[in-house]
């Protein structure tokens, strides 16, 4: 039974899809199911009608004993009572038993679909999204979905036993049964108030109680600078205070959560005592008997809690259905890669090839136009520029993370389009900015791309990185945990496994988005070594934040505004004065070994344009 | 400055900290007058709603089968008293909840603020050893519980416990041989009870549990998509989250069979079943009237509540005490420093001097006789593997830890031999993660000096720091409120501002970790200087990622696996220790471009 205070909490959303698609969607996930459901609804039903015969045998008995005294019938009458609950508490049992199959089953579906929709999304999806709003449409959102149905069927249950009592209450007597039904609106209405200032005033708790608790949080970590400064009575003042106020809020809310139910009870307990009364004059002049009196008073107490659900259902319904909707959308979202074939890739040398490539991010920023570009197999190429001049949309079209618009992207001279991307993803090792690590050990970690790899390859290749001295400073070596996202690692040695990762996968070209994160001189230093054994006999795309990368690159490319303005190395490029002297100044000039502070500048020959962003 | 050891506060209300439920009671004894108004306004609201009514129903029935005239008078009478019943049960029901409401938010409310008084009494060596902030937001959840527990956990089983013991007290008050039916219920239905939530407990664990890994695994996939896809693994994402999702399917189902199988619901309509037929019995007997009947079975279905809630709120107890054991625990850590009241106190010159130091941290060893001497003022830059002990290093100077063996030295006196408070309050440690308030900028750079900080001098570190330049870039100046509410602050500002409080506190010995780099050179110009400015004349253990500053270094320790394998300056290292070279292998020397504008007058446009 929905608990008729759920549900407060949940933000509002507009809604695009029309609640009949919804339902009718959400039906088809349970059609599979469908004889499943319907024994649930058979037994909802028969679980009502046992339900309400409960009152009505009783009062039945109390009848009998007034009138025929026959201790036997009553007897008969009593047997008919257990069996009826007896059988009551079965037809339960089943209900939720195949209703949690039936729910179980569908969720589950659900989860895999969603999750395999996530999954075969292209890249410009999750920079939409956040990663904390896509978990949640996997398992909060699938889980509320089936709380559609479940909400239904309960609201079968409830407005059945509702209309056969009050049916069989009027049938006995209409003008007592008014009376007595007279107190239900009250109940509803008490209910539906009580839940909308329950769901303003949980806002507003919500909002302030997340201020208290990011004051406490960091009036509680700076212990420590307190400490060190000597402050501790006036931190200790300043929580107090803060706590109080967190107290207030606390108690504010609860004040509305416990005070809801002491009047909800008061409530039916004055229908209990209009029936009384009323009942009462009515068995003096004979228009019902003693046991439907009782009868009436039953079913006061059987009725006002599912009153209370009824009363909530559609506000409970409606989240459902928004969070269904959530879940569709989720389903049927388009993808923006689309691949025209799927030929298989068995071999590539490494070739690639830009011709006339236009590329517009998210239909508002335009980043390549008419760019034209060829790596040679085996070369690597460091790209560098302003942020926005496309370095990295360079690398992710590559990729095949994003979808171009206009011209061509030749992979040993094949269209990109036409490959199977699974066997392409295959060749082509990719290595982010900020590395990651799934929780597992190092070794876990550095197979990942190639589950079936011993482990004797995965030590070789983890002592070509940087000379495998990496591995003694891991407290287990290899089987070390790198904890949650490889938290328990520093920077530094996540990278390192990042790149024997993709060292063990053995791709053809190389996409590398070098990190900004600074690491310590010895682990860099291994890094860049690494850096050198994985590149070989590769093509790579660097995005080079680093000078010892780039002086060790065979070509630098630099980029302005979608356009390639330099190219050649290192040397030539200073020499010429030009964009690449000036990134040189704004970026890599505080990176040599002999900077000092506001010295190290290098000429710039061609005049200065205003570029303000970073890189 | 004036030192505490321990912080206490006047007037402290003093808990009894031995045992969880001891500690508990403690805190509801402080407010005995809620506790005593809790317990009268719940007896009398129950006595009221639960027996009066049933009672005074019952006697309604036997008003009416009399059939006589009188029989309406009484009646009303007894309408009216209902009415009034239903009045007063109603307040007395309020002011149960409210006070158990009141309770239990104060003691959440205490205990938050005895925790916050214990940490603080806590030795810096305590705090310098863990991140409080997780300690504290593992004790909110703990303070949640806790909280829990009280309101609606025991709120909810007294009022159980009170409306079984209430209804068998009417019934036996109507009719003793009536207590067979209810005496039988409450027997089994407790047997039913513990077997039922010794069978639902494991599995909902469980569940809860595998709804935790399956998240974990979705949540990884998300995060590392880009991982994932690059590598082609889609499959074996698919094939995790479908065996983890699948678990927790087959959990639902089991806990949705178990809770199908709840025994006292059956119980409860044999109960009803076997009271009716009982009193039914007994009305053939005459030995009750129908009027008791109905008062009976009206008592005997409010045995159906209790049955229904308790199962969840048992749980809640048990999740309250385990979080008040952690939170105890907590409160009652002990760190076993000394800390040296009588011990020598004098201005430092900061010389510092390791004689064979071996220092363990618990059962790894992380020093291993290391030896090495710095001069005042001078920079000591430390190179190291991950885990080679440089941080370690730096907290055996201000005593966060003890050597094992050997000593550390600081103008010739042993560092245990110091006063503690004479020896921390001249070393200042800039850390990894800095911390500031969110508070003014110039109140986070005064910080150390309370109130006794002037403008002049805030404003003169931060121009030292190289922070006022973009401190007067903001709307608001050094008035600009940073942190949440306020402005975010870049890596390097931060620790630019830190930079400034360290100055203005002056200490004779730095302790710098120091582990951002900028992204542009211009940024780094001014952090650099930062740093440069506050390395004058103190003695500084520097770590850090910039090889320039290991460069310019008075001297250089290199570290490995807790040894110290070489020192000198940078050209010493270089000429004879091959494992320092590698830092530096891979930056080729500087070209003949360079070399022309290394120390020539160009502007910063460097136009020509």
């Amino acid at each position: 039974m929905g608990f008729f205070m759920d549900g407060l909490d949940a933000e509002a959303y507009d809604r695009s899809y029309k609640d009949s698609q919804l339902v009718k969607r959400i039906i088809s996930y349970f059609r599979p199911r469908l004889r499943l459901m319907l024994t649930v609804a058979v037994l909802v039903v028969l679980g009502s009608l046992l339900d309400a015969a409960f009152p009505i045998l009783i009062a039945r008995s109390i009848d009998m004993l007034q009138s025929a005294r026959a201790f036997q019938i009553a007897l008969l009458l009593v047997a008919f009572i257990l069996a009826s609950g007896a059988l009551s508490w079965v037809f339960n049992l089943f209900r939720q038993w195949f209703s949690a199959r039936a729910v179980g089953d569908v969720v589950l579906q659900l989860r895999r679909d969603t999750f395999n929709a996530v999954m075969s999304r292209d890249m410009s999806f999750f920079d939409e999204f956040s990663s904390g709003k896509i978990v949640s449409r996997v398992t909060s959102d699938t889980d509320k979905f089936a709380t559609v149905v479940t909400l239904t069927l309960n609201l079968l249950s409830q407005i059945l036993l509702f209309f056969l009592i009050a049916g069989i209450l009027l049938v006995r007597n209409w003008h007592l049964a008014l009376l007595a039904l007279s107190i239900m609106p009250a109940i509803v209405l008490v209910a539906l108030g009580f839940r909308r200032l329950a769901r303003s005033s949980t806002q507003r708790s919500q909002r302030s109680l997340a201020r208290v608790n990011a004051n406490v949080q960091e009036v509680v970590s700076g212990i420590t600078v307190a400490k060190n400064f000597r402050q501790e009575q006036n931190m200790y003042d300043e929580f107090k205070k803060v706590n109080e106020q967190s107290y207030h809020v606390n108690l504010r809310a609860g004040y509305l959560y416990n005070g809801i139910f002491p009047v909800l009870i008061a409530l039916a307990n004055i229908g209990t005592t209009i029936v009384i009364y009323f009942g009462g004059q009515d068995v003096f002049s004979h228009n019902i008997s003693a046991g439907d009196w009782f009868l009436f008073l039953q079913s006061i107490g059987l009725l006002w809690l599912p009153l209370t659900s009824i009363a909530s259902f559609w506000s409970q319904f409606q989240l459902g259905l928004a969070a269904s909707e959530r879940v569709f959308a989720l389903l049927d979202a388009e993808p923006r890669v689309r691949q025209i074939d799927k030929q298989p890739v068995t071999h590539l040398s490494g070739k690639i090839d830009f011709r006339d490539v236009y590329f517009s991010y998210d239909d508002r920023q335009t980043v390549l136009v008419d760019f034209n570009f060829t790596i040679q197999a085996g070369e690597t190429v460091a790209l560098v520029g302003h942020t926005g001049a496309g370095k990295s949309s360079l690398g992710k079209l590559v990729a095949r993370f994003y979808e171009f618009q206009g011209g061509q992207l030749l992979i040993d001279g094949r269209d990109i389009r036409t490959f199977d991307l699974h066997d392409y993803h295959r060749h082509l090792g990719v290595v982010p900015q900020v590395p990651f690590l799934f929780s597992g050990t190092i070794a876990d970690n550095i197979r990942y791309a190639r589950p079936e790899a011993s482990d004797e390859e995965v030590a070789t290749i983890a002592q070509q990185i940087g000379s495998g001295d990496w591995l003694e400073s891991l407290p287990d070596g290899l089987q070390t945990l790198v904890g949650e996202e490889g938290k328990a690692l520093s920077m530094g040695q996540r990278q390192l496994v990042a790149l024997a990762r993709v060292l063990l996968q053995n791709p053809s070209i190389i996409i590398l988005d070098e990190a900004t994160a600074s690491v310590d001189p010895l682990t860099e230093a291994q890094i860049q070594e690494g850096l050198d054994t994985l590149l070989k006999g590769r093509s790579a795309i660097i995005i080079a934040h680093r000078l010892s990368t780039i002086r060790h690159a065979d070509r630098i490319i630099v980029l302005d505004r979608g356009r390639i303005v330099e190219e050649g190395s290192h040397e030539a490029l200073m020499t010429q004065g030009g964009h690449y002297a000036q990134l040189y100044n704004t970026y890599f000039r505080h990176q040599s070994p002999d900077y000092k502070p506001g010295e190290g500048f290098v000429p710039v020959l061609i005049p200065a344009r205003n570029e303000s962003e970073g890189m | 400055m004036a030192s505490r050891q321990e912080f206490t506060v006047t007037g402290e209300y003093v808990y009894n900290r031995a045992s969880p439920t001891r500690w508990i009671v403690s805190h509801f004894l402080r407010y005995k007058r809620y506790v005593l108004a809790y317990m009268l306004t719940a007896i009398l609201a129950n006595i009221l709603i639960n027996s009066f009514i049933a009672l005074l129903t019952g006697a309604a029935f036997d008003a009416v089968s009399r059939d006589d005239a009188s029989g309406r008078s009484v009646l009303l009478r007894i309408t009216l008293s209902l009415l009034g019943v239903v009045l007063v049960g109603v307040l007395m029901d309020l002011g149960a909840r409210l006070s158990s409401e009141i309770m239990g938010k104060r003691i959440a409310r205490d205990a938050r603020n005895e925790l916050y008084l214990s940490l603080l009494g806590k030795s810096q060596t305590f705090h310098n050893r863990q991140r409080v902030g997780d300690v504290m937001a593992r004790a909110s959840n703990d303070m949640t519980s806790l909280s829990d527990m009280i309101v609606p956990g025991f709120d909810i089983i007294f009022d159980s416990f009170l409306s079984i013991v209430v209804v068998v007290t009417s019934i036996a008050f109507l009719n003793v041989q009536l207590l067979l039916a209810p005496l039988l219920f409450v027997v089994a239905f407790l047997f039913a009870l513990r077997r039922y939530s010794r069978k639902l407990n494991p599995v909902s664990d469980a569940m809860r549990a595998q709804f935790g890994t399956t998240n974990a695994v979705l949540n990884e996939a998300v995060a590392g998509i880009e991982v994932v896809k690059a590598t082609a693994q889609e499959a074996q994402e698919q094939r995790k989250f479908g065996e983890n999702a699948m678990r927790y399917r087959d959990y639902f189902v089991k806990s949705g069979q178990i809770q199908g199988r709840y025994l006292p619901t059956l119980l409860v309509a044999f109960a009803l079943a076997g009271a009716f037929l009982h009193a039914l019995f007994l009305v053939t007997q005459h030995q009750i009237s129908i009027g008791t009947l109905v008062a009976y079975m009206g008592l005997m279905t409010i045995l159906r509540y209790p049955t229904y809630i308790s199962i969840w709120t048992f749980s809640l107890v048990q999740l309250g005490i385990a979080g008040a054991e952690r939170i105890l625990k907590l409160m009652k850590e002990e760190t076993e420093l000394d800390e040296n009241e009588s011990g020598y106190r004098a201005e430092m010159r900061g010389a510092i001097v390791f004689e064979h130091v071996t220092f363990s941290y618990g059962n790894t060893p992380v020093l291993k006789d290391l030896s090495f001497h710095a001069e005042p003022g001078q920079t000591v830059a430390i190179v190291g593997q991950t885990g080679a002990g440089k941080s370690s290093l730096t907290k055996l100077v201000n005593r966060i830890y003890d050597v094992d063996a050997g000593s550390v030295r600081i103008d010739g006196i042993d560092v245990r031999d110091w006063n503690l408070d004479a020896l921390r309050s001249q070393i200042s440690t800039i850390e990894q993660d800095i911390f500031l308030f969110s508070r003014s900028i110039s109140e986070n750079i005064a910080y150390g000096l309370g109130q006794k900080a002037d403008e002049a001098a805030i404003k003169q570190a931060a121009q030292d720091a190289q922070a006022h330049k973009f401190i007067q870039g903001f709307k608001d100046g050094y008035e600009t409120v940073i942190g949440e509410r306020g402005v975010t602050l870049s890596g390097g500002q931060r620790q630019r501002i830190a930079i400034a409080r360290a100055l203005l506190t002056d200490p004779r010995f730095l302790i710098l970790d120091d582990s951002t780099s900028a992204i542009d050179s211009a940024t780094e110009d001014e952090i650099q200087q930062a740093i440069r400015r506050v390395l004058q004349g103190r003695t500084t253990l520097l770590i850090t990622h910039r090889i320039s500053q290991i460069r310019w270094a008075d001297k250089i320790l290199f570290l490995r696996k807790g040894e110290l394998i070489d020192e000198g300056t940078h050209d010493e290292l270089m000429a004879r220790c091959e494992a320092y070279r590698r830092i530096f292998s891979h930056y080729e020397p500087p070209t003949a471009v360079q070399e022309k504008v290394a120390s020539g007058p160009l502007s910063k446009e460097g136009v020509l």
